[in-house]
């Protein structure tokens, strides 16, 4: 089955957010998707982009059941290490069941690496949860290093009241 | 680990003050009669940047927080990461995030008193990475257009 990769519009933002809410709620986490594709709009096509993204189109002959032809799509943004330098972080990558197993998500990955060093980043960094054998057994194959196992590093976040306590207790200038 | 640093004022130069830019940093002064042994007046730095969650939107992390050992029990730290959450705030973010190694008990300590949820521990989320050679090749199977 032929695919192509190209990067996304911000015409594309409607089907990406079908798309994030279709991994959601195959993770029976729907519930937990707060923003839309106003959202995606705004803060992907901005002056300073918080993301950049890739998405993965069939021909109209093999689209999807429900009559989509956009299949699959890989969200970024570049983060940096002040040892290393520039670097690119795989926030998300997906694609619909009915299309796995023919090369798109192992594409879309080489795709996003290959955006990273063109910007001359040296690492690609993602996350992957314990129990997402697949996964981890994937990446584990192209060379990846679990920093979590190998070195210890915890990943650690805060959000909603936290977050506006530390706000709060910022000095004031 | 100092032979680890590869990077040096150059690539933060070009890196943090480009147009789209890859890092934003605080620092932080004390006046020069209060100057480190060593002379210095700038005593800590707090770098961060950008990120994105697909499920709630505009994010924060913060990469390196950093105190000089003779200015630490001040305040500088706790300051500096509490003016990276308001920077955050302005841009409408909603997570701050960053990474702890397991044996620094104190700083895990710290993080987790101000509300800090470790992941790893209680949603097993594992941190990955790809460089040098399996980066190239990851990159060399990209489709060819």
């Amino acid at each position: 089955m032929h695919f192509k990769l190209r990067a996304a519009t911000k015409e594309d933002c409607k089907e990406i957010s079908r798309m994030i809410l279709e991994l959601a709620v195959y993770e029976k986490m729907s519930d937990q998707v707060k923003i839309s594709h106003e959202e995606l709009e705004r803060d992907g096509f901005c002056q300073n982009p918080f993301f950049e993204c890739l998405v993965a189109e069939v021909h109209e002959e093999d689209k999807a059941k429900e009559g989509f032809t956009m299949v699959g799509y890989a969200l970024y943004f570049y983060t940096y290490s002040t040892w290393k330098g520039r670097s690119v972080y795989l926030e998300d990558l997906y694609v619909m069941p009915e299309f796995r197993g023919k090369g798109i998500g192992k594409g879309l990955l080489g795709k996003v690496a290959e955006m990273g060093k063109k910007e001359q980043c040296v690492r690609l960094q993602l996350s992957v949860l314990e129990w997402n054998t697949p996964s981890r057994d994937f990446y584990a194959a192209k060379g990846a290093l679990d920093l979590t196992d190998n070195e210890g590093w915890h990943f650690i976040r805060f959000d909603g009241q936290n977050l506006d306590n530390l706000a709060n207790e910022a000095p004031k200038d």
